[in-house]
């Protein structure tokens, strides 16, 4: 496991996009340093005040120090987007992108640049080579699936196969065109991106699940490795077609969290396994789980239990 | 390796200063007086006063009165990269059954108003892999180790005792009495005077190590409660325990937590708290340690002034790290300022007489 670091760090910028979406920049280098991909930030501003607990944020991208920094569209993009550029220079800033639905999230969305926010990062276990490299070389493509904001849980996966030479393909889904935000950081590594909005505002008119089933079957000769994030029903949707043609699929799941260092056992979700072991922790053993691990659709039905 | 570390620690003792443990009682109202009156001149204050912020609990001595709370801090492991444990007081660990226990369905936790609800279902990770998996870290810390016991029935509870007794560098334990007593229909052992003698009788017959005991608030006279694990050989109380809460989902018309109710901690709770340490306090004559809400250092000041002998930090540690620390600098500086020992802090509550007679 990484190290992980309990920061004040101070906002670089704080960049509206579409769709109450917003890119956060902040400067913090030795939680730059330490992060892998698929980590995530707990965050939380100082004195929060109607806010008690750390939000989880998904790490969305890193950043060399530069004045002006990127991301959002192609042409903000600055040479630390690349590959080689990245090795090179020592990441220092931390991009998190968030959507605002709710009381902490819309503290967020006020931060200035120069303002101070309490980051506990990087954290837990996420898309980590050594897991799945060998299988993705074996493989002919990897597949992102992402639902909405889930997707800022797979850019630094993507950057990492694309270092080495691994194909891959997007497939993102929203509500609306608006809920498509990041789409152009992704173009550098993926060979093509595949979207879908519920509304039909912008690529297929459904879920993403559709055009993805379509590809699935157009290339049944094929073995993929899914990589996904995004809302319980859609990464539940996703799974199953993972499974239906037979194709490996990891996983970034979601719950709340109180503590995010693996102590209040707050997010335990259920995974295969009996006992002590029926529950794993999001936050320590995830959020990045093989979708086989995962016990899907039970919790919910046992949501009402009684005392 | 226990024995290393216990000799470290009483090198400590000896040079924080051989002074007299503070172990009477102190009544709410005479010992206001006992704290210097030069403290509002700042000018008469000694230069090189250095306060003591040691306490002692059923004789097992603590180099500052934080600890941190059972539940939210894990096995003390999980913390070491973010605060130096050894400054700790003590750290209570995640409590202990005597099986391996998994725990409520997701979701198990829901942010408050300043709070937050859990029912995570007490898993854990059983007596014997507590012993040999997470102890012998604990044991290399000069922090004072308390393992928290719960069960679901008073065999339970005893049969985990009789594993940790095994155990070395353990300091004490911790009984969590709020949880149902499956053979009682369900009835909340901390929640009724008799099952309460009950358990705590069983258990500190069998317990080789100071018996703290943990109050449920979740009933109408804690002191009868109090009084009840007094007379049946706790050593000290811990106060309080989560309160049972509840939160509903309006859209869904779905409660909030799978569990339905739910376990209310963190600042909301510290007045109601407070008062419950306040009266038990004087209700007792063994000490009791405050907990609830504490954030800061003044938070836990006020559980001191209100007759605690030590405290614990519970929530806080999920979204600040620090606190813990932070409270025992806070602490220190206080006394500094205040040219007080701790212990002549301890229940230093200054009542107005007309209304001293009882709470
Ligand atoms: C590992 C992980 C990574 C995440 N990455 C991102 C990201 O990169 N960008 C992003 O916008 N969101 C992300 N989320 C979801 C994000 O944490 C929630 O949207 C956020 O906590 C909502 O907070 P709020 O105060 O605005 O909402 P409120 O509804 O007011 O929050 C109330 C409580 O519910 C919790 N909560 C609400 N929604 C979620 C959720 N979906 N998941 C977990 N807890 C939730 C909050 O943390 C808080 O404790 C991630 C969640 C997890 C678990
Ligand atoms: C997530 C969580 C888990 C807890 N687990 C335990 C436990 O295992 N045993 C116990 O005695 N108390 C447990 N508690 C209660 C705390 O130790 C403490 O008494 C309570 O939270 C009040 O203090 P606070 O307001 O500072 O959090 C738990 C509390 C929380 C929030
Ligand atoms: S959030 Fe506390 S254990 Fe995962």
């Amino acid at each position: 496991m990484s190290r992980m670091y309990d920061e004040v760090v101070t906002v670089v910028e704080n960049r509206p996009l579409t769709g109450g979406h917003f890119l956060l920049s902040v400067h913090s280098p030795r939680q730059a340093r330490a992060t892998r991909p698929g980590q995530f930030a707990m965050v939380r501003l100082p004195g929060g005040l109607d806010t008690l607990l750390r939000r989880p944020m998904s790490i969305y991208d890193l950043k060399a120090a530069v004045a002006r920094t990127s991301v959002g569209g192609a042409k903000s993009r600055v040479a630390g987007h690349r590959p080689a550029l990245q090795r090179q220079r020592a990441p220092e800033i931390i991009q998190l992108l968030y959507k605002i639905v709710g009381k902490g999230t819309r503290q967020m969305a006020g931060l200035r640049p120069g303002d101070r926010l309490e980051m506990l990062a990087p954290l837990g276990h996420g898309f980590f080579p050594e897991d799945y490299l060998a299988e993705a070389r074996a493989d002919d493509e990897v597949l992102h699936v992402a639902g909405g904001i889930g997707i800022a849980a797979l850019l630094l996966a993507a950057r990492e196969l694309a270092g080495q030479g691994i194909p891959q393909r997007l497939f993102f889904g929203g509500r609306t065109k608006e809920d498509l935000v990041g789409v152009e950081d992704f173009k550098p590594y993926v060979r093509a991106t595949v979207l879908a909005t519920e509304d039909g505002s912008r690529g297929h008119c459904g879920f993403v699940t559709q055009p993805l089933e379509e590809y699935l079957l157009r290339n049944r000769n094929k073995k993929f490795l899914f990589m996904v994030c995004g809302p319980w029903l859609m990464l539940e949707a996703t799974v199953k077609l993972a499974q239906k043609y037979r194709h490996r699929c990891l996983v970034s799941m979601e719950n709340r969290m109180g503590c995010a260092i693996g102590v209040c056992l707050g997010c335990s979700i259920r995974v295969q396994g009996t006992g002590h072991g029926a529950y794993e922790r999001v936050c320590t053993e995830g959020p990045v789980f093989w979708a086989e691990k995962v016990v899907w659709g039970k919790e919910r039905m046992s949501r009402v239990r009684g005392i | 390796m226990s024995k290393g570390r216990r000799q470290k620690s009483e090198g400590r003792n000896q040079k924080s200063g051989a002074r007299s443990q503070h172990t009477g009682k102190t009544t709410g109202r005479a010992s206001g007086s006992k704290i210097r009156q030069s403290t509002a001149d700042p000018e008469l204050q000694t230069p090189n006063f250095v306060p003591t912020i040691d306490t002692e609990i059923a004789g097992v001595h603590f180099q500052n009165p934080v600890l941190t709370a059972s539940g939210t801090f894990g096995y003390g492991k999980e913390f070491a990269h973010l605060i130096d444990l050894n400054r700790l007081g003590g750290i209570v660990v995640k409590g202990i059954s005597a099986e391996p226990m998994s725990g409520n369905p997701s979701p198990r936790i829901y942010e408050t108003e300043a709070g937050m609800l859990n029912a995570i279902g007490l898993q854990n990770v059983g007596a014997r892999r507590f012993l040999e998996e997470k102890l012998p870290f604990l044991r290399t810390l000069k922090t004072r180790t308390i393992v928290n016991v719960f069960g679901y029935s008073t065999e339970d509870y005893v049969r985990t005792i009789e594993i940790l007794n095994e155990g070395e560098g353990i300091d004490a334990y911790e009984l969590n009495i709020s949880c149902p007593n499956t053979r009682c229909g369900g009835m909340v052992y901390g929640n009724d005077p008799k099952l309460t003698e009950e358990v705590v009788g069983a258990s500190k017959r069998t317990a080789r190590r100071p018996l703290f005991v943990k109050l449920s608030p979740n009933v109408t006279d804690i002191t009868a409660l109090a009084r009840a694990a007094e007379s049946a050989g706790a050593d000290a109380l811990s106060l309080v325990n989560t309160f049972v809460g509840m939160a509903i989902d309006i859209e869904r018309r779905e409660p909030r937590i799978s569990n339905l109710t739910a376990g209310l901690s963190g600042p909301a709770i510290k007045p109601v708290a407070l008062r419950m340490v306040f009266q038990t306090a004087r209700a007792v004559k063994i000490p009791v340690i405050g907990i609830g809400g504490i954030q800061t250092a003044e938070d836990a000041l006020e559980y001191i002034i209100a007759g605690a002998k030590a405290v614990q930090v519970g929530t806080a540690n999920f979204y600040a790290p620090g606190t813990s620390l932070n409270v025992i600098v806070g602490i220190e500086e206080y006394c500094r300022r205040k040219q007080s020992h701790l212990y002549e802090l301890v229940g230093s509550l200054r009542i107005p007489d007309a209304l001293g007679a009882d709470s």
